[in-house]
């Protein structure tokens, strides 16, 4: 009362006809938009964002220093819970930086069943990304029509591993299972109707008055500010810069094929929709190449210290036996000392590894780079000055994951 | 604005394109399922519950207590607990595997070198209790029988018990280290 009474004083000296404040105003970490639990405090002037502060942490597991107690095997399933909607290019980014570091070469076969689950994983982030997005903005049936197909690549990854989300697929030096020619065949008719799936969606919301009013203009960041911030992926991609860590630094069998890198122009959130979808489109052309191409063979490496011995030999033969008891309780014995940082492209932006070895079976330190902790840093940026609801589409649009913002 | 784009404004097509595309998945089979009424079937290999392994010739448990799976399980949730017979042989006097924290990343049969553990496809069993989670070898003994017993358990084992010698390029003898 006594503010308020200050406040109609100090308007009246100014002779000002009604007192402003700036009014603060909490959002999350349970609102259904902030797509987990992130938590931003907003200080508003009427509806317009004046400053935005993120605070993070509140899906914080320690996974970084979990892992100096695991060995090297042990941390292919906490990989799977950084970005649990795609567990499968965690999996992949760890496993190509433990490969770099012990200088394995990953055989063939490998190469481009990884590609291929990468971009299946690919297609389900964004899957879920479009989903929510526009059900943040207000188109339901979207959501539901992502989620049949969705269904349909999960039961494929059941069929592959064993599990649908948390997938602990691949191994250092190779993946867990071969995958089979029926699997193959499935994926292969999938990718056939997939592209007229994503047609249905955008017949649903391209053009749609509500959706280009939400977001052509919203959340703008120039090309310049986004390689400033760091960004990556899809979100720097929608700015107009063409980098992909696919194409700059191959890995797995990106080399082998052929696609392009789709860019935005404006860099606002329409436009880093439209980047996801074409993205749809080269993912579905790439593992449609890859199951064309795919060679036949072994799916482990020739790597027998840093790789657990066959099953049938473990049984059979007593060195194999020693071998695989060592491997197992104390991880590999024969890793280089060294540290090493490997990036790969996770369907959100860039993922890194940065592992320092001792020498022993466990990372001394792992320091993980993940795009969504980058992104969040970001957001004052892109919504400085814009209206409360639209940080809502400026939130679903550069698609974070708290899991691996707070790991 | 040209007339074309100001007559597909104010003729609303975009929206009645949607619209049509909406009304057409209504005449289309739904695809959900109505959970407790429609059960999905999981896919061969799917990581469900855990099940100590019963030895077909023997009617015994395969386990030899080697501490293997529980060495390798990244949230250590198995716990073992031996000791020996008047013969000097290792007896398994407990076997408990705390189902609440185990992360399903089947690593422990991976590790195992006894085919002795396995993931079953159950995974219907959330109870009101934390007790029922506490998985003691009688029960996981139990689950075999009630989940993988006869050709289901040993086509586990013959697709999903990996590495095998066919996975590697050419198998050498491992490095002694
Ligand atoms: S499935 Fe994984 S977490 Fe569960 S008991 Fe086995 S090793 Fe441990
Ligand atoms: S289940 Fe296998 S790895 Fe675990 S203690 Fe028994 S024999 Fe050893």
């Amino acid at each position: 009362m006594e503010n308020l009474k200050d406040n109609l004083d100090n308007g009246l000296k100014d002779s000002l006809p009604i007192a402003t404040k700036e009014l603060t105003l909490n959002m999350g970490p349970q609102h259904p938009a902030t797509h987990g639990v992130l938590r931003l405090v907003l200080e508003l002037d009427g509806e317009t964002i004046v400053k935005c502060t993120p605070y993070i942490g509140y899906l914080h597991r320690g996974i970084e220093k979990l892992s100096e107690h695991r060995n090297y095997f042990q941390i292919i399933p906490l990989t799977d819970r950084l970005d649990y909607i795609a567990s499968m290019s965690n999996n992949i980014g760890y496993c190509v930086a433990v490969e770099k570091l012990f200088g394995i070469e990953v055989t063939e076969r490998s190469q481009f069943i990884r590609t291929i689950a990468a971009e299946m994983s690919r297609i389900l982030s964004h899957l879920l990304w479009l989903g929510t997005h526009a059900l943040d903005i207000g188109a339901m049936t979207v959501f539901l029509y992502c989620f049949r197909e969705r269904e349909k690549l999960l039961d494929l990854f059941e069929r592959l591993c064993g599990a649908r989300l948390t997938v602990s697929y691949t191994r250092v030096g190779g993946v867990k299972n071969d995958v089979t020619a029926e699997w193959l065949e499935d994926l292969y008719a999938f990718t056939g109707e997939f592209p007229m799936r994503v047609e249905q969606y955008e017949t649903l919301i391209d053009q749609n008055r509500i959706w280009l009013r939400r977001t052509k203009g919203i959340g703008v960041i120039s090309a310049e500010d986004a390689i400033n911030w760091g960004l990556s992926g899809p979100t720097l991609r929608g700015s107009g810069v063409p980098y992909d860590v696919r194409k700059f630094m191959p890995y797995a069998a990106y080399d082998k094929v052929k696609w392009e890198v789709p860019t935005g122009k404006n860099g606002d959130v329409y436009d880093r929709y439209r980047v996801r979808m074409e993205e749809f489109r080269q993912s579905n052309l790439i593992i449609r190449q890859c199951i064309e191409k795919i060679p036949s063979g072994p799916i482990m490496a020739d790597a027998p210290k840093f790789i657990l011995p066959p099953k049938d030999k473990v049984l059979n033969d007593m060195e194999h036996l020693i071998h695989h008891f060592v491997l197992i309780t104390k991880g590999p014995q024969t890793a280089p000392e060294g540290e090493i940082y490997v990036a790969t492209e996770a369907p959100k932006g860039e993922l890194g590894f940065y592992i320092v070895s001792d020498g022993t079976g466990k990372p001394y330190r792992m320091r993980i780079r993940t795009p969504s902790f980058v992104h969040i840093s970001a957001l004052p940026k892109f919504s400085e000055g814009s209206l409360v609801a639209d940080i809502v589409a400026s939130i679903g649009s550069i698609d974070i994951v708290l899991g691996e913002c707070d790991r | 604005m040209t007339a074309k784009e100001f007559i597909k404004k104010v003729l609303f097509i975009e929206i009645l394109k949607g619209l049509a595309l909406t009304l057409k998945h209504l005449f289309s089979p739904a695809v959900t399922r109505q959970y407790p009424a429609e059960r999905r079937e999981p896919f061969p290999g799917s990581r469900g519950l855990h099940a100590l392994v019963i030895d077909e010739y023997t009617g015994k448990a395969k386990c030899v207590g080697c501490g293997l799976c529980a060495a390798m399980c990244p949230s250590q949730c198995i716990y073992i607990y031996t000791s020996e017979d008047e013969d000097h042989k290792k007896i398994v006097n407990r076997y408990e595997i705390e189902v609440l924290r185990c992360v399903y990343c089947a690593l422990c049969v991976e590790a195992c070198p006894f085919g002795a553990v396995a993931l079953t496809e159950h995974y219907e069993y959330s109870d009101y209790s934390r007790d029922v989670f506490y998985y003691t070898k009688e029960r996981l003994l139990e689950n075999w029988n009630k989940y993988m017993a006869g050709q289901k358990g040993k086509e586990y084992f013959e697709k999903f018990w990996r590495p095998k010698s066919e996975d590697f390029r050419n198998s050498k003898e491992p490095h002694a280290s």
